[in-house]
């Protein structure tokens, strides 16, 4: 019945930027009204060299990888494609000029016929979140104020069920997919491994397997454990950038700034490694700022630059190195402390002796 | 997507005001951007501060800038940075800054800034305008924090003083742009602005400001010109800072002047002070920025921060009305402009109107960049010279 109310029957998601962390929520808000979501294939380098054509070269890998994204979709014979403008988050708390305009940019370099659904949430013009999908619904023929209330609350069960395992500990792929099935896995994963290290970077750059060469598995093989932002709370990071003495300028400051400070401040890991894609302007600023703060913590600190030409085999090297540091580091550190441990041991023996304790035995 | 920060907190952010300098010590700084010292300094100065004016923007500033600057981050910001640092060597001790939140890094600029010159150990008040609500209001507040006047006609001779100076100074740069591809004799026209440029710099009394415009106007149509010659027109766009400074985008327009082409640029400093600073119930004209939402509109639906809009509305706008070219310059890595690169082609394309990109660095190469803009230039010559051919036949 539901089928009947909607103008179109599919809609395309390009899989790159927001999708890696709203899709739960278009996935429940979709599916609730009846319309059935075609995603993009998963990137490869094919895609994002269609996706270079089309751009200047200025612009920056992600922009570049979700233009490839659009053209899949239109190759794979969709008309109506969803590409949402998160303009800002909170009052004067914007996103990158790129991200906000991406429906602009996608209308202007590709030049073929096809529908595009683009709502805007825009808090410091006081477009908020309803706004946004109300705009969406309507775009798809739904006029229906209760049906679209319900899809949002469908929505948002699906994206808190997300985040609440991925907070547990477990691996992205995972959450994304029980969160669509519904399914709510409740396991604390606790493994214990000898190194930890905090992964500074945007979902699109980080969890998009080929953009970031695979790096979330690669440390795993070391046998290093990885925290991302999404096991963080909001709340968490937000309220670590405040106590770092800090103000929250960019829409996405939570994903790397937050995630950076809260380990940082919780001294719970050995390691911070900053991703960002060559060109992007806040990743500049925001890693400027924590390489600041890991210096005055003596906290080891990489990072690594990504552009469409990252070859694997440098990566590597220089994952290895810094790993191989880590590890010099620990191992000396606990050297110290064992060392200090006994050395108080033989004060207290010589102690003992000179008062003569050790002739009583 | 929930409300993330404290609401008040929120809103007075971005207005510092530090006030660990006693009043009495205080020497004012800030930095360069086009002709902003010529009203600065004469706002200061009515105002009772004693202003430090650091030295014009040259390789050895930004020499400055890049060493002390992360790499990432987009040129004018290592002007700016270089311009605080000359300045505090100088003497200075509290420094102003121009501030729009949320429209790209620029306004993350102070805070940073702030954090860089504080490790490197020097002993600053920063004080920031926040341009984005109540601008006049701000502007006044943040000149009583850092001057204590309390006099009102201080404050009007030294706005009234001001917005003249930027307003005569400003339509010298205009003839100059006019007059230097028409004039008989190479030279005339940079020569009598620059004279000019001085004589408004010495001015110091209401009358004698609001005199300038006129006078100005005179001196240059005493200049001989040759008036048949067939002369196409540019508009100059892209991004504010590249655009009013002289050293970063190269003396573009004397270059284009000495081809033989007149230069429009849409942006000058005084148009944006009288935007930003006078309350809008006095300001009934259409704005520059309306006009550029109403023409960007079939390529654009929404403004994404940074000049982005402004520079797409002025493209499609110059195309409607008869210029002949399109030069766009901007920053390395400049989001907003960006975007508008993106926009371009398909605008020159369906517009029929040429675009040439020039896109600037430290790293920057003047020869290349000349080539490219003399062969645009013929370009542009030729088609005029075909236009005007056929309105003949």
């Amino acid at each position: 019945m539901q089928q009947n109310i909607c103008k179109i029957s599919k809609i395309g998601i390009p899989r790159a930027m927001s999708y890696y962390h709203n899709y739960p929520f278009y996935h429940g808000f979709f599916k609730e009204l009846g319309i059935e979501i075609v995603l993009s294939d998963k990137t490869t380098s094919k895609l994002i060299n269609e996706g270079t054509k089309h751009v200047v070269s200025e612009t920056c890998l992600p922009i570049k990888v979700f233009v490839g994204h659009v053209i899949n979709l239109l190759d794979k014979g969709i008309t109506n494609i969803f590409i949402p403008s998160i303009q800002s988050i909170d009052y004067k708390i914007n996103n990158c000029s790129k991200i906000r305009g991406l429906p602009e940019i996608i209308r202007n370099v590709i030049d073929r016929p096809f529908n595009m659904i683009e709502p805007t949430l825009d808090k410091t013009e006081k477009i908020g979140f309803y706004d946004f999908w109300n705009y969406t619904a309507n775009a798809v023929g739904v006029t229906d104020k209760k049906l679209i209330k319900k899809a949002i609350d469908a929505g948002w069960e699906k994206y808190d069920n997300f985040l609440e395992m991925t907070k547990l500990g477990i691996s992205y792929q995972t959450a994304l997919e029980n969160a669509l099935n519904g399914v709510f896995e409740n396991r604390h994963l606790q493994s214990v491994k000898p190194l930890s290290v905090v992964i500074m970077a945007h979902g699109y750059n980080l969890f998009d397997e080929r953009i970031s060469l695979n790096l979330i598995k690669k440390l795993e093989k070391m046998n290093v454990k990885v925290y991302t932002a999404l096991n963080v709370s909001k709340e968490n990071s937000i309220k670590s950038i405040h106590e770092l003495g800090e103000l929250m300028y960019w829409a996405n400051e939570a994903d790397l700034t937050g995630a950076a400070a809260y380990y940082l401040l919780n001294n719970k890991v050995d390691g911070i490694i900053a991703i960002s894609a060559f060109g992007c302007g806040p990743d500049s600023l925001m890693v400027d700022e924590i390489s600041y703060h890991a210096k005055k913590a003596n906290m080891p600190m990489m990072n690594l630059t990504i552009d469409e030409h990252t070859g694997e085999a440098g990566f590597v090297t220089r994952l290895d190195a810094f790993i191989d540091m880590l590890v010099r580091k620990k191992r000396k550190e606990t050297l110290i402390k064992t060392k200090i441990n006994s050395i108080s041991e033989n004060e207290q023996k010589t102690e003992e002796k000179r008062l003569g304790f050790s002739n009583l035995h | 997507m929930s409300s993330l920060t404290d609401k008040k907190l929120n809103k007075d952010r971005y207005s510092q005001r530090g006030t660990s300098i006693a009043q009495k010590d205080r020497r004012l700084a800030w930095p360069r951007m086009g002709n902003i010292s010529l009203s600065m300094e004469v706002i200061a100065n009515t105002l009772g501060a004693k202003p430090v004016i650091p030295p014009a923007n040259t390789n050895e500033a930004l020499e400055i800038g890049v060493k002390n600057s992360i790499e990432g981050i987009c040129l004018p910001y290592k002007l700016n940075l270089a311009n605080y640092i000359m300045a505090l060597e100088k003497g200075a001790n509290t420094l102003i800054m121009f501030q729009a939140p949320g429209s790209c890094r620029f306004g993350n600029y102070t805070k940073m800034a702030q954090k860089t010159l504080q490790k490197m150990g020097y002993h600053f008040d920063m004080v920031v305008f926040d341009m984005y609500q109540s601008k006049i209001k701000q502007a006044i507040e943040a000149l009583w924090h850092v001057t204590r006047c309390i006099n009102p006609y201080r404050y009007y001779k030294a706005f009234s003083m001001g917005f003249s100076k930027a307003f005569a100074v400003d339509t010298a740069e205009r003839l100059m742009f006019y007059t230097r591809p028409r004039e008989i004799n190479r030279g005339d026209a940079e020569n009598c602005y620059k004279k000019w440029f001085k004589i408004i710099g010495d001015t110091n009394t209401i009358g004698g400001c609001r005199k300038l415009k006129k006078q100005i106007i005179e001196d240059f149509g005493k200049i001989p010109i040759d008036k048949n010659k067939i002369v196409p027109k540019v508009y100059l766009l892209g991004e504010f800072f590249v655009l009013l400074d002289p050293y970063t985008n190269q003396d573009i327009e004397k270059t284009l002047g000495e081809l033989g082409i007149e230069v429009e640029r849409q942006i000058f400093f005084s148009d944006w002070l009288e935007h930003v600073l006078k309350p809008s119930i006095f300001y009934r004209k259409e704005s520059h920025r309306e006009r550029c939402v109403r023409f960007a509109k079939d390529y654009m639906k929404r403004a994404i921060g940074g000049e982005c809009i402004e520079t797409v509305g002025d493209t499609v706008y110059a195309a409607k009305n008869g210029i002949d070219g399109i030069i766009h310059v901007m920053p390395f890595t400049c989001m907003p402009e960006i975007v508008a690169q993106n926009i371009l082609p398909k605008v020159s394309k369906k517009e029929e109107i040429p675009v040439l990109e020039l896109v600037l660095d430290e790293q920057t190469g003047k020869t290349g960049n000349i080539t490219r803009i003399e062969a645009f230039a013929d370009l542009v010559i030729r088609k005029k010279l075909r236009k005007e051919n056929e309105i003949k036949k």
